[in-house]
């Protein structure tokens, strides 16, 4: 069952074209990587899938309904959330607090304060610290957090292994198994590669705006993803 | 013993000040704009207020507080929607304080052609002149409600931000407006409240202001530069900065007036002078 369905999206920055004709999709349940280098565009398609962005074109199906230009407030309450670049926690919330906002989607589902609590022990310790009191680890912790809260149907994480401890990456990925579990669609951004589809069942790989490659993560070769990647 | 007694209704007018200040803080604070226009809407409710006690003249006029609130919150709401919301995502800077000015000169000259330019109090009889005996000291009755009330609407002010749900979405709103939107939040609607909830307290400060000293449509201007200094004294954007600010500001002003009686305003926007020479960054700027 397919949940969300990309057909001929073009997204705009100004004059410039950010992302050309390009087709996704992701089914239920699954796992997708989406890679490619800095300036591919993948940060863009996240936000303008979220409805961030205003200016694009074509079709996006979440669950069956277009919503290509529903407003960002309306998307979330269906269950697309997103933790972005960078975290954007709210910097004079406390963890906790932080947490909570993912309540106010108002959408029933088995992630609450105390599962993510559950699943990231550290938060709970540090629930009434602000964000920059934590380390970089768990402030992304706390973005994943606060995005399951919202108990999401299909989570975009946007570079959560950004500038990471390597160790801190691990634990991070090792809450995916977890999330997977409650059947929660996963979009993975990434620009490491080889994590990315260790952690997925499908992977895009997006060279300046296009599609270059979109393949199973199981038969996928290094030379095809480096081609894909590079553009060589 | 007189001139403790000229710092202590400082203090009491401070109060009021920060009440005058405080509204504009919130408005700073969550959406970086600075309304020009508080000091009109101020003066607006005040004028409003004067038509309701003339309309019922049996009403104690302490009572009238309660629709002239309710007013100014609607009023904010509706501005807010209807103009500021318009060019609070400027990237310019001087898009919203050009808009807010020029909605305040509109109000003013508004004023003028509705209320005339006479001359208006908000008289309150017997309790405006009342007083008490305080350890020696002769303390106004009204001025000590004042300072009372500030300090409790600044207390409910703080805790509805750090405690209630609401509070915690304004906060975040304020953070970051875009990532809000994510959690199903429209900024546009939390930025209407919180200047319904500006004006609202503006009016409070306007009303009980328009008891002390008399008012004219032009009066938004001085409101608005009290409140200014107030903010600007407390450090941006900080709520108890804002009533330190005014407390600060009120006893200077009384203290220059008492050893210069011509002085007016004088030392008031003499020690905001120096302030901002020695502590450009507010008296709560550590705690912020």
């Amino acid at each position: 069952m397919t949940l969300l369905e990309v057909a001929g999206l073009d997204v705009f920055h100004g004059d410039l074209q950010a992302i050309f004709d390009l087709s996704f999709s992701v089914a239920e349940g699954e796992a997708v990587a989406l890679v490619g280098a800095n300036g591919a565009g993948k940060t863009t398609f996240l936000r303008a899938l979220i409805g961030l962005i205003d200016r694009k074109e074509g079709s996006v199906r979440f669950d069956g309904d277009e919503i290509l230009t529903t407003p960002a407030e309306e998307i979330a309450r269906r269950g697309l959330c997103m933790v972005p670049e960078g975290r954007m926690l709210f910097d004079t919330l406390t963890v906790e607090e932080n947490l909570m906002m993912g309540l106010l989607v108002k959408r029933s589902g088995s992630w609450t304060l105390q599962r993510v609590f559950d699943l990231f022990p550290i938060l709970e310790e540090r629930r009434s610290s602000l964000p920059r009191q934590l380390s970089g680890g768990q402030q992304q912790m706390v973005a994943i957090g606060r995005a399951l809260m919202c108990n999401p149907r299909l989570l975009l994480c946007d570079e959560i292994s950004l500038g990471l401890a390597p160790v801190m990456v691990d634990q991070i990925y090792g809450a995916f198994t977890d999330i997977r579990k409650e059947g929660t669609a996963i979009v993975l951004v990434e620009q490491d590669v080889k994590r990315a589809t260790v952690a997925s069942d499908r992977v895009y790989c997006l060279l300046k705006g296009r599609v270059s490659l979109a393949t199973t993560t199981h038969n996928v070769s290094v030379a095809d993803l480096t081609q894909a990647y590079f553009g060589t | 013993m007189a001139w403790l007694e000229t710092l202590v209704n400082g203090a009491l007018l401070g109060g009021l000040y920060g009440l005058l200040g405080i509204g504009l803080a919130l408005v700073f604070g969550v959406m970086r704009v600075v309304n020009i226009a508080h000091g009109e809407f101020m003066v607006l409710a005040a004028y409003f207020a004067v038509m309701l006690v003339s309309l019922f003249p049996h009403v104690h006029p302490l009572f009238v507080l309660l629709p002239v609130v309710l007013a100014a919150f609607a009023v904010g709401y509706l501005y807010q929607a209807a103009i500021v919301n318009r060019v609070v995502r400027a990237p310019d800077p001087l898009a919203p304080l050009l808009l807010t000015f020029g909605v305040s000169i509109v109000l003013r000259n508004l004023m003028v052609e509705v209320f005339g330019a006479d001359v208006r109090a908000l008289p309150l009889g017997e309790l405006s002149r009342a007083s008490i005996n305080l350890f020696g000291l002769r303390i106004g009755v009204m001025p000590l409600l004042t300072l009372v009330a500030s300090v409790l609407l600044f207390l409910l002010l703080q805790w509805g931000l750090k405690r209630t749900r609401f509070g915690r979405v304004v906060r975040a709103t304020a953070d970051r407006r875009d990532i809000v939107r994510l959690f199903g939040i429209k900024p546009d609607r939390v930025y209407n409240i919180v200047m319904g909830l500006s004006l609202a307290l503006g009016a409070i400060g306007g009303v009980l202001l328009a008891v002390r000293s008399s008012f004219t449509p032009f009066s938004g201007v001085e409101r608005l530069l009290i409140a200014f200094e107030v903010v600007v004294l407390g450090g941006l954007g900080s709520f108890w900065g804002a009533l330190l600010g005014g407390i600060v500001l009120g006893m200077a002003q009384l203290a220059g007036l008492k050893w210069d009686p011509n002085a007016g305003l004088l030392y008031g926007h003499l020690l905001f002078f120096v302030m901002l020479l020695i502590r450009p960054a507010g008296l709560a700027a550590n705690r912020a």
